[in-house]
């Protein structure tokens, strides 16, 4: 049973923000790749997604009904390669 | 104890109730990578006085490298940068243990002698090589700091392996974006693309610096930083905000997902003539079990046209990483027609005829046994 949660999304420069009903059945991969799309970041980086009110990372493939409640902050995080 | 020079040197450190110099000068870590990370966290391992740094690389010194690497002069262009990081170091603390150790770490750094370090610091500029640090640094238990930056970002990783057998890995938060990355470098199932492109990530010193002393403080775990838990820090080095979060464990994570205890080490350094060596030491279990390698092999070589080719004695039973896609080229009848069989997976009885008494060219071997991971570590112990 999917439910609808309402969160806030953001870049982590916070340059962007965006709040957004989602369904808990989407995954954190659906919320990046819709934040480099909307949002036009880099298509070159790989990002992350981070739950900033409760402090950890959202792994990959995850839904947001698991670690997201509503009203969390999620914030997209770029994945650094260089050395 | 530390003899009276090296407790001049280290007075104002005593003067920090949090910080231990006993400590750090008996910690022992290696640095993958000595490019602008690398450097800097030398500097800081050597300033700090750290008692073994080991310091890992196969580049050479290129004349851009030096507006972000303390190390280097114009000087060292050419030269190894380990080696040159390593030699300008020592000017910092004559006393402290610095070693060079050229060449790429996955040929370098044996699972024996990874685990004679506190940590393995991950300064490296690709995903496949912090791919294999990790790998590496779960089996050997070590932990492991990832560090990474762009012109503007700095993050630190630290994986504290050493202190849980539950702490997530470098993978578990890892996108699928990141293997498709690497997936892109090869073709056929392992060997290496001819015409792959290496992104170029511009970094400042500014980024380099910060990164560098943060994965500095975790790898010597000052304050009693990152002890029993995964955790990430991300710094925006010109507006100053950052966060720090919690990596948890992921379920069916590609890393840690395959171990849900720590693999018992094995040494049997390649000795597959007589599979009981190898049995006796795991219990006699392993019998037909297949056994993944830690890299994949060539395992056949046969033009779908021309049929056996004399060329496949050049590369059977050879690292698939070894060769670009260019063998796939029939050398007879020049169509790109030849069936590379590209295998990571094998029986004991499989490696014994094909390697005999001679080495299989791999690090180790991953076998489940009676229910628990193994891991088969191929190498002879360094400096043997």
């Amino acid at each position: 049973m999917t439910q609808s949660l309402k969160l806030y999304v953001r870049t982590a420069d916070q340059t962007r923000r965006a709040e957004l009903d989602l369904d808990s059945a989407n995954t954190g991969a659906d919320i990046i790749q819709a934040a480099v799309d909307n949002w036009a970041l880099p298509a070159d980086t790989d990002y992350t997604l981070v739950n900033t009110t409760t402090g950890r990372a959202l792994a990959p493939g995850d839904d947001l009904a698991k670690g997201v409640r509503p009203g969390d902050v999620l914030e997209v995080q770029p994945v650094l390669v260089a050395g | 104890m530390l003899d009276p020079r090296r407790t001049q040197r280290y007075r104002r450190h005593d003067l920090i109730d949090w910080f231990s110099q006993e400590q750090v000068s008996a910690a022992r870590v290696a640095v993958i990578g000595a490019g602008a990370v690398g450097n800097e966290v030398v500097k800081n391992l050597a300033l700090l006085g750290c008692g073994t740094i080991d310091v890992f690389d196969f580049d050479t010194v290129e004349l851009h490298n030096l507006t972000r690497s303390i190390l280097l002069r114009e000087s060292d262009a050419g030269r190894n940068k380990a080696e040159a990081v390593v030699e300008r170091a020592l000017d910092i603390d004559p006393h402290v243990t610095l070693r060079a150790v050229p060449g790429d770490f996955w040929d370098t750094l044996s699972l024996g002698r990874l685990q004679e370090y506190d940590c393995a610091i991950a300064a490296v500029d690709n995903f496949e090589a912090r791919l294999r640090l990790n790998q590496l640094c779960l089996i050997a238990r070590v932990d492991m700091v990832n560090a990474g930056l762009d012109s503007r970002w700095a993050a630190v990783e630290s994986f504290p392996f050493g202190a849980s057998e539950a702490t997530a890995c470098y993978e578990c938060t890892l996108p699928e974006t990141a293997y498709a990355r690497v997936a892109e470098r090869y073709s056929c199932g392992g060997l290496r693309r001819r015409a792959g492109v290496e992104r170029r990530i511009p970094t400042t010193a500014v980024t380099a610096s910060v990164a560098g002393a943060l994965a500095t403080s975790a790898a010597l775990r000052l304050g009693g930083e990152g002890r029993l838990h995964a955790q990430r820090r991300l710094v925006d080095t010109i507006g100053g905000a950052g966060s720090t979060i919690r990596i948890e464990r992921r379920a069916g994570c590609p890393g840690c997902g395959a171990f849900g205890q720590p693999p018992l080490v094995v040494r049997i350094r390649n000795r597959w003539a007589t599979p009981h060596d190898c049995a006796g030491a795991a219990g006699e279990a392993v019998g037909e079990q297949p056994l993944q390698l830690s890299d994949a092999l060539i395992a056949g070589y046969e033009c779908a046209a021309c049929g056996p080719l004399a060329e496949a004695a050049q590369y059977v039973n050879r690292r698939a990483t070894t060769f670009d896609d260019a063998i796939a080229t029939c050398p007879r009848c020049a169509a790109p027609a030849v069936r590379v069989d590209i295998r990571d997976t094998f029986t004991v009885a499989e490696l014994a005829a094909r390697f005999g008494s001679g080495r299989v060219p791999a690090k180790f071997a991953l076998a489940e046994i009676n229910g628990g991971a193994v891991c088969f570590d191929l190498e002879e112990p360094q400096g043997s």
